[in-house]
């Protein structure tokens, strides 16, 4: 590799030789980047140009690449590196080098403003923007004033279309610099990017605003008179981008300007979650010091005025309806339309909703009339406008309430913007019912945001559950918006048939779907009255056509259909409860109130007619004609979700409604909630639905997804409440599926997974039993056969040859994944007889630990269910217990390790090789979850006796397994995330801990558990380097406090000894004072780690205070430099003298040496990484 | 117990005869075996998919031969039976390795098994002859099904 010796910084003009020199250095990079670009050698002339970026001071022969080199890429790469390496030798800069930088690029890009390499002036631009960033905080405003002043000439068009467009450029890349989701890295910590930030957002973005405002402003008339596309319309392109980038400025200071001091960790996160009702939409709000600009001098006006005249021009050479400046026009009206907060005046909003109206009479002319404007696209016309307009009217719905937003259009039409809403999007479902199924239209995207937009308007505003009220016209056309949706769905449905739907295709479409169908439900809410009438007419005419013409025509296409229904009517009568128990929806509660009878209860009509048509799936004919296994699918979904809502819901009256409403809704809710409850229908509905479960799992063999439904999500579902579970077992259909899983043969034919969340439901269901013995009882009767069946196993004498008959290995599976399912649900309650059951089988597991050796899928089966089982049991055990059960873990711990260690895998095919390795991985994964579940003994613990008594010490008890397991755990195996993660988690937490047992380890576990150690410093996860952190610290704090009282510590760990070949080996917090300086100092990692860093160095440096001096004077003596080599010194001595560090470890000298270590790291880091 | 899984929980008396056991599609799992064209394979991937929108599932194997390496895929509707096979493995401590590629092995009950060969493939080959030429104590792993067998794994158990 090549390097570029520099004299000094920049001095007087190159002397002749210095000519030379400079010249020979253009034509090597020059040459580097034509072999680049013709791929002669790529790697040699990337190292040639990664030189001139890391030699020291390269400025003066990049100053002569950029003016004098004819090769564009050339100056490309100079331009890099001014930046690489001022960013880097910031430090050591004089002010006077940094300030000729700075303004020798901006005068570069105003010179070579009218050059036609436009990438070399933009890399230029911003690495002028970068330079700018980087002093920032140490430049006086009146540099800056006299800086911008120029800049601000520029901008206004003094010296021509190029130099104002490279300003307007300019200023972009310093907004773009200064914003801290597109600034770039430059080395240094949060804080600093964000004082930038609001420096720049307090002093100069509103200045600069003005100018982009003001350039454009001094352009429009040209534009707007002339008759073709003239070079102005750069420039008011420009302009309009950065002013765009200035409205997407993520404003803080009007929001939380209670901030005293700045949170650099959540000040990226917006905390107003009133004022925003969706995540994803970006909000604008300047505050009230840009009313001026942005709200009364009439910028609004003439930016709608300005589209409008390009409008006009769209058929005239130089204009399209998606030439750029078209777009970006767009683009900032459709960000205006965001505006919102403080900059409004608080006058019950009329200067907002005068603020909108403006934009919105712009923007109807893109979207109104929807039929003329979906005709002319079907036509060829570009659909950009017509998206930007949805686009706009998504923003607006963001910003207003529903009544609010149907007022806006009022005054300029006859019709509210509801209204117009509601056609649009009734226009764009009828093209996509006409096109689908094909490829992906416009006609998707504008149904997405349309969809986005009644979201907006109808999603709650507020915690109390009410959902916003639409006026008269608005429920009227989002009744009809509904029909419409439902026709399309339909009929996308039956038609859909024909095409054959790629598995994966349809996975990823169903996540999509969900959240498409609970757009739609949210409209249909809007129109309840019209929405559930409807639904209950579609179901009873499919439910009519399958009965009469079943065996005589192809019944597919109905059922297709009833599909759908199944789906729509399921979100529009229920939300996702997910995990917690979801209300009847606010607008079913409210609006059916003079519904008395419960027999025209609309709801009621539905929900039963649904499940009066699930219950024929009981009759084997109807089931084999007509619920095909994904018509089952929909119905058992429907029943899950609408159960969690409806079915038995308990007797409480929410008291946080007002008081009227109390009344309305609890007449309603004496109909419909009384209805499914337990005395009335409610019992005889949770019959029907176990049965129906029942039969999918006997009568549908193989049809996994089917059965995962009914065992994930529906039985689940039913056994969460307890007062459902009440009933549950006291019905002869449940007492039936208990039977059925606990003998019958087709139940093992169930896959494994679901077995195990079979018998997980069932014992959760014994919370329904009177007592604890009864539910105990429940349990014996329900494993009592599995675990005999075990025992008996494991004793025979042909163990041997019949183990490994496929039956029998399907079979012991099967067990083990049922005992696992039953030991995850352990509670109180059972934990008595669970833990009798894992008892009885204990040696049986060990017998077949030791058989099933090599068959490494029933080995994990055997270890997950003893994790399963320890982990549920550990807190409950008695002293006398628990010695029993760590002693069975050690010895399945030890039985493991004898069968694997040393073990190597033969195999032709690498496949199966790399599926042996991630067999173990997961087994050890499973044991070190073992070894945290015993940890955890130590923590919680309810049992009566202390378990001292029976002499069982947890942390010598985890050790001990430590040093089974960890010569298992290769470094190799470490590679996999979840159990690097696992297994660091569980050191840190064993040494912070207990430091004092590692002592007790022999120096080869010892030396190996350091070793992985080591190895997680230089992980690129920054979590596991913080757990190894940590450990560090707790190794070494321990050792220093143990010596300080006169104890060994670590003792001969830490000391030192000769190896077997007779070298000195250093101690163990030696080497890792060594590596830790190492990592620090040279190495790239998180700045995030450096507070954790810090906490692990302080003690290192105090237990091995020689070696730290000693390391000290070689970094010293390696500085030829003698400036650098004395900030060295300094800074050296000050990270453990300065702040009053003491040699104690206590908090508050931890926090100094935090504060030391990282002013070192700033001070000095730099340049040792680069010379 | 019952009676009607008595039937069940036992295996009969001659199946430990058969080199293959039928068992339904859908309960074979990943990492479970399967017969794939009259071969024994080690299944590394299942996926079921439908037959039509309204048709039942079929699963989808792709299994890898345990004895040649061989990638096979199969078909099944998941309700049907499907073969599989019976794979047994035993280990021996190796004791010689001969001339003629053939291993000498030491039995349980203190004979001598020489009828296995040595694996073809080089890599296999020298991981096997350099732990025994380091004079290891060596176990090996055999695997056998449907009348193959093939070393598939080996374990040093000597002292340190």
């Amino acid at each position: 590799m090549q390097g570029f010796p520099e004299r000094g910084g920049p001095g007087p003009g190159p002397g002749p030789n210095d000519l030379a020199h400079l010249q020979a250095t253009m034509h090597t990079i020059e040459l580097a980047c034509a072999s680049i670009q013709m791929h002669i050698n790529p790697a040699a002339a990337e190292a040639t140009i990664l030189s001139l970026c890391q030699s020291p001071q390269p400025y003066k022969s990049c100053q002569f690449i950029l003016e004098n080199s004819q090769v564009p890429d050339a100056r490309f790469q100079a331009a890099a590196a001014i930046r690489d390496a001022a960013i880097r030798e910031w430090g050591f800069l004089t002010a006077d080098d940094r300030r000729s930088l700075l303004s020798f690029c901006l005068s570069f890009v105003m010179q070579h403003a009218s050059s036609n390499e436009g990438f070399v002036l933009a890399k230029v631009s911003s690495v002028a923007a970068q330079l700018m960033k980087r002093g920032w905080l140490d430049t006086t405003a009146v540099e800056k004033e006299a800086f911008f002043n120029q800049v601000n000439q520029a901008v206004l068009g003094i010296h021509g279309l190029d130099v104002q467009f490279t300003g307007v450029n300019f200023l972009e890349s310093l907004v773009s610099e200064f914003s801290p989701s597109t600034s770039s890295a430059m080395g240094l910590p949060r804080e600093f990017h964000e004082q930038c930030r609001r420096s720049l957002e307090i002093d100069y973005l509103k200045m600069f605003y003005c100018w982009a405002r003001d350039a454009a402003l001094s352009v429009t008339n040209r534009i707007v008179e002339s008759k073709s596309e003239v070079p102005e319309v750069k420039v008011c392109n420009a302009a309009l981008r950065l002013m765009l980038q200035i409205l997407n400025w993520d404003f803080h200071l009007n929001n939380n300007s209670v901030k005293t001091s700045i949170n650099v960790f959540s000040a990226g996160a917006r905390l107003d979650i009133d004022s925003s009702k969706r995540s994803e939409c970006t909000l604008v709000q300047p505050g009230p010091a840009w009313r001026d600009v942005l709200i009364s001098s009439g910028h609004i006006g003439w930016l709608v005025n300005l589209y409008a005249a390009l409008r006009q021009k769209f058929s005239r050479e130089g204009y399209w309806l998606d030439c750029p400046i078209a777009v970006s026009a767009r683009k900032l009206i459709v960000q205006f339309c965001s505006l919102t907060g403080t900059i409004f005046l608080s006058d019950n909003g009329q200067m907002h909703e005068h603020h909108l109206l403006q934009l919105l009479s712009g923007i109807i002319e893109w979207i109104d009339p929807p039929e003329a404007v979906a005709k002319a696209i079907g036509c060829g016309k570009s659909e950009s406008e017509m998206l930007d307009g949805c686009r706009a009217l998504l923003s607006i719905a963001n910003v207003t309430t529903p009544f609010v937003f149907d007022r806006l259009l009022m005054s300029i039409r006859p019709f509210g913007t509801l209204t117009l809403l509601s056609t649009l999007m009734c226009e764009v479902v009828k093209v996509l019912m006409s096109t689908y199924p094909e490829e992906e239209t416009w006609s998707w995207e504008a149904r997405d945001i349309l969809l986005d937009t009644w979201t907006a308007l109808l999603v709650p505003l507020d915690s109390t559950g009410g959902n916003a009220m639409l006026p008269p016209e608005g429920i009227n056309a989002a009744g009809n918006l509904f029909a419409l949706i439902v026709e399309s769905e339909l009929k996308a449905a039956s038609s859909a048939l024909t095409d054959d739907v790629d598995g994966d295709y349809l996975q990823s479409s169903i996540s999509a779907m969900d959240e498409r169908l609970s757009s739609y439900a949210l409209i249909a809410r809007a129109a309840i009255h019209v929405a559930i009438p409807l639904l209950t007419k579609l179901f009873s005419e499919r439910f009519a056509r399958l009965n009469q013409g079943r065996g005589i025509i192809d019944p597919t296409e109905t059922l297709e259909e009833v599909y759908s229904l199944l789906l729509i009517a399921g979100h529009v009568l229920a939300d996702e409860g997910e995990g917690e128990t979801p209300l009847v929806p606010y607008a079913i509660q409210t609006y059916f109130t003079d519904n008395m009878g419960a027999d025209e209860h609309p709801v009621i009509v539905l929900s039963s007619s649904i499940i009066g048509f699930a219950e024929q799936s009981l009759d084997p004919k109807m089931r084999a004609s007509v619920f095909s296994p994904r018509l089952l699918e929909a119905v058992i979904w429907f029943f899950a979700r609408w159960s969690c809502t409806y079915l038995m819901n308990p007797e409480e009256v929410r008291e946080t409604q007002s008081q009227d409403h109390q009344l309305q809704s609890q007449q309603l809710r004496k109909g419909l909630h009384s209805f499914f409850r337990e005395h009335n229908q409610g019992k005889l509905v949770l019959d029907i639905i176990v049965r129906v479960s029942v039969t999918t799992l006997l009568s549908y063999p193989g049809e996994k997804d089917l059965q995962a439904l009914t065992c994930y999500q529906l039985l689940h579902a039913l056994v969460r409440e307890k007062h459902i579970c009440v009933h549950l077992v006291s019905l002869d259909s449940w007492r039936n599926l208990a039977n059925a899983f606990a003998n019958e043969k087709s139940l093992f034919l169930l896959d494994l997974a679901h077995q195990r969340s079979l018998a997980q439901t069932l014992v959760h269901s014994a919370s329904g039993l009177i007592n604890s013995e009864a539910s105990n009882q429940y349990i014996r009767d329900l494993m009592g056969h599995m675990a005999t069946y075990l025992r008996e196993l494991s004793s025979k004498n042909d163990l041997k040859s019949v183990a490994q008959q496929p039956d029998i290995i399907l079979l012991v599976s099967c067990v083990l994944e049922r005992l696992r399912g039953v030991a995850t649900a352990s509670e109180p309650r059972t934990q008595k007889a669970i833990y009798e059951l894992g008892f009885s089988v204990m040696n049986p597991i060990l017998v077949l630990l030791e058989v099933y050796k090599h068959e490494s899928a029933v080995v994990y089966l055997l270890l997950k269910f003893v994790v399963a089982w320890v982990n549920g049991q550990i807190s409950y055990l008695e002293a006398h217990e628990t010695a029993i059960v760590v002693d069975f873990c050690m010895r399945l711990l030890q039985l493991y390790s004898s069968h694997n260690i040393g073990k190597i895998s033969v195999s032709l095919s690498s496949s199966l090789l790399s599926e042996a390795k991630t067999e173990k991985y997961k087994d050890l994964r499973a044991l070190l979850q073992l070894l945290s579940s015993l940890c955890s003994k130590d923590m919680v613990d309810f049992s009566s006796d202390s378990i001292e008594t029976q002499g069982t010490n947890i942390s010598q008890v985890v050790y001990f397994g430590l040093h089974i397991v960890t010569p298992l755990i290769s470094l190799d195996l470490l590679k996999y995330p979840k159990l690097c993660h696992d297994y660091f988690a569980l050191l840190s937490h064993l040494l912070e801990v207990y430091p004092e047992t590692v002592a007790q380890l022999n120096s080869e576990a010892f030396v190996h558990v350091l070793g992985t150690l080591d190895f997680g410093l230089h992980h690129q996860d920054a979590e596991i380097i913080d757990m190894c952190l940590r450990s560090l610290k707790a190794l070494a704090s321990y050792h220093y406090k143990e010596t300080a009282s006169g104890k060994t510590g670590l003792g001969l760990h830490a000391a030192g000894h000769k190896d077997s070949g007779g070298n000195l080996q250093e101690g163990i917090l030696s080497q890792f004072l060594r590596s830790l300086l190492q990592l620090l100092l040279f190495e790239d990692y998180s700045p995030d780690l450096v507070g954790s860093a810090a906490d692990a160095l302080l003690p290192l440096i105090l237990c091995e205070q020689g070696l730290y001096q000693r390391l000290g004077n070689e970094l010293i003596e390696r500085q030829a430099n003698p400036t650098l080599r004395s900030r060295l010194v300094n800074a050296l001595q000050s990270l453990i003298s300065a702040n009053q560090l003491s040699s104690t470890l206590d908090r508050i000298n931890y926090q100094r040496f935090r504060k030391n270590l990282n002013n070192f790291l700033i001070e000095v880091r730099g340049f040792l990484r680069t010379m | 117990m019952s009676d009607s899984e008595e039937h069940h929980f036992e295996s009969k008396a001659d199946a430990g005869a058969s080199k293959t056991y039928p068992q339904q599609a859908g309960t074979i799992r990943k990492n479970g075996y399967i017969v794939i064209k009259n071969r024994p394979c080690k299944v590394v991937e299942v996926s079921t998919s439908k037959t039509g929108k309204h048709g039942h599932a079929k699963c989808h194997f792709v299994g890898i031969d345990i004895f040649t390496a061989k990638k096979l895929e199969d078909i099944v509707p998941s309700s049907h039976n499907c073969d599989v096979p019976h794979v047994n493995r035993t280990d021996y401590q190796l004791i010689d390795i001969s001339e003629d590629g053939f291993v000498s092995l030491l039995t349980e009950n203190g004979n001598t098994k020489d009828d296995l060969k040595l694996p073809t493939d080089d890599s296999l080959l020298t991981q096997i002859k350099d732990g025994f030429a380091e004079g290891k104590d060596l176990v090996v792993s055999v695997m056998s099904a449907m009348g193959e067998e093939q070393i598939c794994a080996l374990k040093d158990i000597g002292p340190k």
